[in-house]
């Protein structure tokens, strides 16, 4: 019976001490963490957006370039040559894809694209991330949604080439897309007063 | 087999045990989903390598400490507890510190937990040594571990990207071996490193 008490008191002392250990860690990284996943996103909209700029000094030119605008539950933000940037997300082949696309001032043509998250299948639907891909939708014109089509057969100027071996993740990509900004650009026209 | 004695033998016998007679991956076949995993870029290798060296001193270092007072029958639950911990610490500090690493080596921190080097060592070496060993076959093992990535990754890198620790070393228009940067070439690479290794160490089939 004492063999017993001891066994689950020397279980609780030790996980107590260890969870105290731990909670000091989430302590003193989150805000550090907080602050890495901030600067991933904001050099994500400044690539969206086409604006270079030093990986060093990230937040000076995100401040310098970029207004963070809300309308409704919406975050955007707009250049001073009103290109506009705005979150997406949704569900790619296998998982979550996320990212920023930005589109520019007459809200009928794309800006560029990035990709902040993806789970796809590496070497296949992860290439998905790779520029020569996300450098097709420069300049599309996404009014009437985009398309996949087969690969090298993009002739429209809002059709997309898909990546060969990744067609379910090209198709899921594109139709995230297409969902998104059928959501957020009407909302967006209306805060532009458009 | 030589004879090593007294204190620095012995400390010398628990190191190369680690590193090389008893080395975790071609003699014990321990830790190959890992090391299959992240040995596609030398810097994974050596961020990956880092973390479970850190895990296995810390985790060696701990229980080593309470050998005497961990009742036997909640021992592996206190392995877990302990290992978790450290792997939680390691996770933390990569996201804080080295995001790119952490973003590239993603899910596979978190697998340090199920590392059956950690979870072997502990059994089979900590709960029965004092600290001055344990820490001594911690960082012999986690070496053992390190070095084996390392090469597994240098081999991968260069065939794959062309690349060492993302410098440029092939010629320009070098063909990529892109089978090397995926999963079956990190079996390939691997079988050979074992092949090697046991032909080495004169180690037999039983």
């Amino acid at each position: 019976m004492k063999d017993k008490i001891l066994m689950i008191v020397f279980v609780l002392v030790l996980g107590s001490i260890l969870t105290a250990a731990l909670v000091a860690v989430n302590y003193v990284t989150t805000p550090v963490i907080e602050k890495n996943e901030e600067i991933a996103t904001k050099s994500s909209i400044l690539r969206a957006l086409n604006i270079h700029f030093d990986p060093e000094s990230v937040e000076e030119t995100f401040a310098g370039n970029v207004e963070v605008r809300r309308r409704g539950g919406t975050t955007y933000y707009i250049t001073k040559k009103d290109d506009i940037a705005l979150p997406y997300a949704g569900s790619g082949l296998w998982g979550p894809i996320e990212g920023i696309i930005a589109v520019q001032p007459d809200l009928e043509h794309l800006k560029g694209i990035t990709i902040i998250r993806q789970e796809e299948t590496p070497g296949l639907g992860s290439r998905i991330t790779e520029a020569d891909y996300l450098a097709q939708f420069q300049g599309k014109r996404f009014t009437e949604g985009l398309e996949t089509v087969q690969p090298g057969r993009s002739s429209r100027d809002n059709q997309i080439d898909s990546i060969t071996g990744a067609t379910m993740t090209s198709e899921a990509f594109i139709s995230i897309i297409n969902e998104n900004l059928r959501e957020v650009i009407p909302v967006i026209r209306q805060g532009e007063g458009q | 087999m030589r004879r090593y004695t007294g204190a620095k033998g012995q400390s010398l016998k628990t190191f190369l045990n680690g590193v090389w007679r008893d080395h975790p991956i071609f003699s014990m076949i321990l830790g190959i989903c890992s090391a299959l995993a992240v040995s596609n870029k030398v810097e994974n290798a050596i961020a990956m390598g880092a973390g479970v060296t850190f895990v296995l001193l810390a985790t060696g270092l701990l229980i080593a400490m309470l050998r005497k007072l961990i009742p036997t029958r909640v021992r592996m639950i206190t392995y877990m507890i302990i290992i978790a911990t450290f792997v939680i610490v390691v996770d933390r500090v990569l996201k804080a510190l080295f995001p790119d690493i952490s973003q590239a080596i993603g899910p596979y921190v978190g697998l340090i937990i199920t590392n059956c080097i950690i979870m072997g060592r502990a059994e089979a070496f900590y709960i029965q040594n004092n600290i001055g060993q344990s820490l001594i076959d911690a960082l012999a093992n986690g070496f053992g571990y390190t070095y084996t990535l390392v090469s597994v990754a240098v081999v991968r890198e260069l065939l794959g990207f062309g690349t060492i620790l993302g410098f440029q070393v092939m010629p320009e228009g070098f063909t990529k071996w892109v089978v090397m940067a995926m999963a079956p070439g990190a079996f390939f690479v691997l079988a050979i490193f074992i092949w090697i290794g046991r032909s080495l160490a004169g180690m037999e089939e039983e």
